[in-house]
């Protein structure tokens, strides 16, 4: 009945899968959304620092004037002065011109600056920039080639290149604190995310859990279980149609336990009507049979069979009104304290069984709470059918046997012949009703039904029965009945 | 399995929804970007007084350089000059064949010093230079040596100093003749956007013929 804390429990239950399904939704759609953010915010950030950096260091170029050939000489200050207008951020200025080499800084030659950059400057004489990357650190450098004008409309390429290093920090600070902003954004909607997923996952759960505590309580017979139907989804359908069919079985287990009682009680009402026109014939029978030795030959043994077929007949009666009395559980027990080794030496002294044809191994003072009368019901058959099937002698053996802690002490009851045993194709049906166990011998002298009394009797005692061969041959019934000295009261 | 299945479905969803997230943090290095035109800056050149030279760089490459020839008369010139506000050419233009010798006179002490030097052979002293204008727009240069053996830089220095002392745009024909008698004709072809040359050139692949696409940042 640990269903309840097995389902909280389960890793991969339908509550993990509906919040997971939830949370991935949820985390595609938040960090698709961030990051597209982020992108797009990253760039409009680049493309303006760029932008302004490229535009401005060019007009900051063409505002300065330079001589032809380039003197290395005073260009240094010619570099500085543009140093300092640097926009947005402060750079350094390079030139390089023929072999001439310069900065405003302290090195002449710049470290940040690719050979890819230099050669795109070189080979056309258009701006370019390139971010670089340096020890963590972001660049943009731009490489601004010069040219100046031999007439108004036309312009040559003056051989002068001049590079401006800009260090990117603070677009690198402005685009961390929008990764930390698109991250604090998505988190959130992720924990957001998890509320209706728990409710999805209740609301599935919810019935799921009410239809298997239902299912639960019909397994174990209460045929009656309906399940509250609410709203008008697939699991309202479920409930609905869990209902329609537990009806439909309730129905057809009550009419099919009306026609076993019709059944039963017609059994018990033919074997009631049999009995009483029985009870007239065994009469008659008797006095026919006190008479028969003054008949002829041929009527003596019509009369005679006549007399035994009824008492046949009141004895099947008998046994068909005791196995209807079981049936309809209206067989009681009228337990007694009892000696059982005296008890079962009455039974075999009652049916005078006290030739050497049975032989008794029956310890003293063992006392049971029995049924005297089933008791002597269960011996008598037990012994009957190993007299009448098996072989003497028929050994009746008594003894107690201490069962696993906990369970009560056994009484157990063998009764073995020493005949050639049961087949191993008749054990399973042994205690059925009708069963005969030697086809070639329908018509023996008992009802058929002795042994299924034998169980139903055991059975009401809360005890068992076990039909098996000895070993060494032989056919052995044990009976195992609760020993309830102590304690039983009265 | 099926169960299986979904969890690894689902967690390669997850791997294609973060990836995007982690790949591109930060700053990213680029490509060399173009962005827009050239820095013009102002050189000062007037052509009535100065002329352009054009040297060998250290790179491969031609550099023009101002100068000032030596038996001029700049302070007339340039008063001149000024006093017309330089105005259409009222002024004469310094003569191609003084631009050619001091080409040949090497670079000078500033041009050096900047490391510019001359594929040029050393001017022969009393040596002449004949130029002629032919129709069309062409030039024609006698030069006092011979052409055979000069490299593809020498012939570009004269064509580009003999096209620009022509024109101030340089677009002109220029027609090269050695002593030997070789001859070679070209177009200088240093000036962004300008086609290439025509007929037998000197500069096979300087032309500087490239669209022009509009300023990208990226």
């Amino acid at each position: 009945m640990s269903g309840g804390e097995r389902s909280r429990v389960r890793v991969f239950g339908l509550r993990t899968r509906l919040l997971f399904a939830f949370l991935l939704v949820a985390a595609v759609s938040a960090g698709t959304t961030a990051a597209l953010t982020y992108r797009e915010a990253r760039t409009a950030v680049l493309k303006t620092a760029q932008d302004t950096a490229v535009t401005s260091f060019r007009e900051q170029v063409q505002l300065t004037g330079f001589s032809l050939p380039v003197r290395g000489e005073g260009l240094e200050d010619v570099l500085r002065d543009l140093a300092r207008k640097s926009k947005p951020h402060p750079w350094v200025v390079f030139a390089e011109y023929g072999s001439l080499r310069a900065s405003s800084g302290e090195n002449p030659v710049s470290t940040v600056i690719t050979p890819e950059l230099r050669s795109a400057a070189r080979a056309n004489p258009r701006g370019a920039f390139e971010r670089v990357v340096k020890d963590g650190v972001p660049y943009l450098t731009i490489a601004m080639p010069t040219v100046f004008k031999t007439s108004p409309d036309s312009v040559l390429p003056s051989g002068l290149v001049l590079y401006a290093v800009m260090r990117m920090t603070d677009e690198q600070i402005t685009i961390d604190a929008l990764l930390m902003a698109a991250r604090d954004g998505a988190l959130p909607g992720l924990a957001v995310a998890l509320i209706p997923g728990l409710l999805a996952a209740r609301s599935v759960l919810r019935p799921v859990r009410e239809l298997r505590q239902a299912a639960r309580s019909m397994g174990s017979g209460r045929l009656d279980t309906r399940i509250v139907v609410r709203g008008s989804d697939e699991l309202a359908d479920l409930a609905r149609t869990f209902n329609e069919s537990t009806g439909q079985l309730e129905r057809s287990v009550r009419e099919l336990r009306e026609a076993e009682e019709r059944a039963r009680r017609f059994a018990s009402d033919v074997s009631h009507e049999l009995r009483t026109p029985l009870a007239g014939m065994l009469a008659v029978t008797e006095v026919l049979d006190e008479d028969a030795d003054g008949l002829d030959a041929d009527t003596a043994r019509a009369v005679r069979l006549v007399s035994a077929e009824t008492g046949k007949l009141a004895v099947l009666v008998e046994d068909l009104m005791e196995i209807s009395r079981f049936d309809a559980r209206a067989a009681e027990l009228n337990a007694d304290e009892v000696d059982v080794a005296e008890a079962i030496r009455n039974t075999l002294q009652n049916r005078h069984w006290t030739d050497d044809r049975v032989r008794t191994e029956l310890p003293d003072g063992i006392r049971a709470r029995l049924d005297p009368r089933r008791f002597d019901v269960v011996i008598a058959n037990l012994v009957g059918n190993a007299l009448k099937h098996g072989d003497a002698p028929v050994t009746v053996r008594l003894r107690t046997e201490a069962g696993a802690p906990g369970s009560p002490v056994l009484l157990i009851t063998e009764v073995a012949d020493s005949g050639p045993g049961l087949q191993p194709a008749v054990l399973p049906h042994i205690f059925d009703r009708f069963y005969k166990a030697d086809a070639a011998r329908t018509r023996s002298a008992g009802s058929g039904l002795g042994l299924a009394i034998t169980l139903e009797n055991v059975k009401l005692h809360g005890g068992t029965i076990h039909a098996g061969n000895r070993p060494e041959g032989g056919a052995v019934f044990a009976v195992e009945i609760p020993l309830h000295v102590e304690g039983a009261g009265g | 399995m099926r169960r299986a299945r979904t969890r690894r479905r689902a967690a390669a969803v997850a791997f294609a929804a973060v990836v995007p997230l982690l790949g591109g943090c930060g700053i990213q290095e680029t490509d060399a970007i173009e962005a827009g035109g050239p820095a013009s800056f102002q050189a000062f050149f007037d052509r009535n007084q100065e002329i352009l030279l054009f040297f060998r760089s250290p790179d491969g490459g031609l550099s023009p350089v101002i100068r000032t020839p030596p038996d001029s008369s700049v302070f007339d010139g340039y008063v001149e000059g000024a006093g017309e506000e330089n105005t259409d050419d009222t002024a004469e233009p310094i003569p191609t064949e003084k631009a050619v010798l001091a080409l040949l006179g090497g670079p000078a002490k500033e041009d050096r010093a900047a490391g510019l030097s001359t594929s040029l052979p050393a001017a022969l002293p009393g040596g002449s230079v004949k130029v002629e204008l032919l129709p069309g727009g062409r030039v024609a240069t006698l030069l006092p040596f011979f052409l055979e053996g000069l490299d593809t830089t020498a012939l570009r220095q004269l064509t580009c100093t003999i096209a620009y002392s022509q024109d101030a745009e340089g677009q002109v024909v220029v027609e090269l003749t050695g002593q030997d008698g070789v001859s070679r004709s070209g177009t200088c072809g240093l000036a962004p956007n300008s086609t290439g040359s025509t007929g037998n050139t000197p500069e096979e692949t300087e032309t500087r013929a490239r669209p022009t696409p509009p300023a990208t940042t990226g």
